[in-house]
């Protein structure tokens, strides 16, 4: 790990791995993972194509049993619970692939994680204020699969605010959007972010990142590589070398 | 915000997203169909009234496998096993208990709620060990079939449960000659009985409101919020998860009200026909309840009843040529498939629907 000065000052430690490790066949796409992810911080993940990221996601979420370590989520150990009991704790996930329901409509998209959370009288209002924070209004009564792809992002990132998380994992949620739409999702992120939910963003776009100004991990073959300001871990040699250099 | 219209308010639950048809159109001939299938007593022929009387008991089947394939996106190929499942476990309880009972009440719960058992035993074992698609579609099928082998060979005379001999090939019979028969529905409500041969007008009106209690008690569940959360299992079972719901506990509900249905149906067939045999548990019968509900729309409970009713007819007109009626019966899936995979049913409700908001448009605009 290359020697990064912190700049943010930790609150408390919300989401914590330790010697979190997932192995596919041979390969180990986590490795002895140590991460922490501070209670009211957006953490943004970078590194190269199979560094583990989306993995790690998987595994914070549930979806992937971990071959060797631990998972903490505000102090309880849920390593081995189900994802949806890690849901009722308040963690949250965008997927890499778009993961919205493309054959109903943006209300109904938003209606089934809303109804978990919320009495059916009050969904309409929720629902209206989450598509107009995230730029959907009059969207509603629309096919998904109507949507433009940015849309679709945008909806997929509501659907997962829907269950008013206290953790939100976000993987690449401006993949394939235009650069007026990344600086939007900036934007939503941020807001989200000052309404006290904790964000961890796994990203390429380094506008993005760089946007989000925010401390930064860099991972390489399912380890951190290097941690900090964003600023600092942009200048790091190192990073540069395994990643940031090829852009 | 969404649009309410005054049926909706009215209606409630049984106006939805989740079933076509929520407009005047469709109620008033939702009314006049049922209308017109409860006066064919008045002008059919007995024989057409008893054959009319099993299509519509085969309206539940088709009902059951549209909640769970259509609404949950679970395809069962074995939904026929819950069928016989029900159909023996009536015949059973009713030939051992008729004698003593005078009715068949107990007989006609335990037929609905011995498929339910089943079905929580086994949905339990394949959902909490998160078998999906092909898997579940497969396993279903092969237990299907090993019930049906298993009852095949009790034609032994040491296969008794009490009165009832279940009788290998030739299906459930009477232990004794001092045993009762295998009765039609009789219920006995106090003091009084209602007899319900299957070869009378009573039985067709009773299968007739009980299709129609079903299916409008059915619409206001897939239209209320758990119809939500089946589409959300059915679209992407693993997004529906991370939104905190217990997708296993779902799709093991859905299942259990799915094998009740069906259950249901086994037990209407069993008494409109007083009798019940092993061929049900096989690889046609399961295959037909897929093609019926495939060929009218699986996505719509209507039109999943709908495609029972009128392939059984077809399947009676073509059953003098032998073989042939499964062979059309297959070119018939076949070319839905092709021209409208989402069933006739579906399709056909949908090009109303628009030419239905194009007369609108066109009347607005003028």
């Amino acid at each position: 790990m290359s020697a990064l000065a912190e700049k943010s000052v930790p609150t408390g430690v919300i989401v914590e791995t330790r010697s979190l490790s997932k192995i596919f066949g041979g390969v180990r796409a986590v490795d002895g993972l140590d991460l922490s992810i501070q209670e009211g911080e957006i953490h943004c993940i970078i590194g190269p194509n199979g560094a583990g990221k989306s993995t790690l996601f998987k595994l914070l979420m549930g979806i992937e049993r971990p071959t060797a370590g631990a998972i903490v989520l505000d102090d309880h150990d849920i390593t081995h619970m189900a994802p949806h009991l890690r849901a009722r704790r308040g963690l949250a996930i965008k997927f890499q692939s778009m993961q919205v329901y493309q054959d109903l409509t943006v209300y109904q998209n938003l209606f089934i994680p809303l109804r978990r959370h919320h009495r059916p009288r009050e969904i309409p209002d929720r629902c209206a204020n989450l598509l107009t924070q995230l730029q959907l209004t009059d969207t509603e009564e629309r096919i998904v699969g109507d949507l433009s792809h940015g849309q679709q992002q945008w909806l997929a990132i509501g659907m997962s605010m829907a269950v008013d998380p206290k953790v939100l994992l976000l993987d690449e949620p401006t993949a394939g959007m235009s650069p007026e739409e990344t600086r939007q999702t900036a934007a939503i992120v941020r807001q989200l972010n000052e309404a006290g939910v904790t964000i961890a963003v796994i990203e390429h776009d380094m506008a993005f990142v760089r946007d989000l100004d925010t401390r930064t991990t860099v991972l390489h073959y399912g380890k951190v590589f290097a941690q900090g300001a964003f600023a600092d871990v942009e200048r790091d040699d190192d990073v540069h070398r395994i990643y940031l250099g090829k852009i | 915000m969404r649009q309410h219209s005054v049926l909706d308010r009215y209606l409630g639950p049984l106006n939805g997203p989740h079933t076509m048809g929520r407009g005047v159109a469709f109620w008033v001939g939702f009314v006049v169909v049922v209308a017109v299938l409860a006066s064919f007593p008045e002008y059919m022929r007995r024989y057409d009234i008893i054959n009319l009387s099993n299509f519509l008991i085969s309206g539940f089947l088709a009902l059951s496998l549209s909640l769970i394939w259509g609404y949950c996106g679970v395809l069962s190929l074995g939904q026929a096993a819950f069928h016989g499942i029900g159909g023996y476990a009536y015949g059973i309880v009713a030939l051992n208990l008729f004698n003593a009972h005078g009715n068949t009440d107990i007989a006609f719960f335990a037929g609905i709620v011995v498929p339910v058992v089943f079905a929580a035993i086994i949905g339990g074992v394949m959902f909490f060990a998160r078998l999906r698609g092909v898997y579940i579609a497969i396993l279903m099928l092969v237990v299907s079939l090993l019930i049906g082998t298993f009852m095949r060979q009790t034609a032994d005379p040491s296969y008794t449960i009490g009165a009832a001999y279940l009788g290998g090939m030739n299906g459930l019979r009477p232990a004794s000659v001092d045993d009762p028969l295998l009765p039609s529905l009789i219920f006995g409500l106090g003091e009084t009985v209602i007899e319900l041969d299957g070869r009378r007008p009573a039985f067709f009106y009773f299968v007739l409101g009980l299709l129609v209690a079903v299916y409008l008690g059915l619409r206001c569940l897939v239209n209320s919020s758990y119809g939500y959360w089946l589409v959300g299992c059915r679209e992407d079972p693993n997004r529906t998860e991370t939104f905190g719901y217990d997708v296993r506990l779902i799709q093991l509900g859905v299942f259990c009200i799915a094998a009740a249905i069906a259950g249901l149906s086994g037990v209407l067939y069993t008494a409109w026909g007083t009798y019940i045999h092993p061929d049900g548990f096989g690889v046609a019968p399961n295959i037909l309840v897929v093609i019926w509900v495939a060929v009218g729309g699986r996505k719509d409970l209507g039109a999943a009843i709908a495609g029972a009713i009128v392939l059984e007819w077809v399947s009676l007109r073509l059953a003098a040529e032998g073989e042939i009626a499964f062979l059309v019966l297959g070119a018939i899936l076949v070319g839905v498939m092709l021209i409208a995979p989402n069933g006739l049913g579906i399709t056909i409700g949908d090009y109303i629907r628009r030419g239905h908001d194009r007369a609108i448009a066109w009347v607005r605009a003028r």
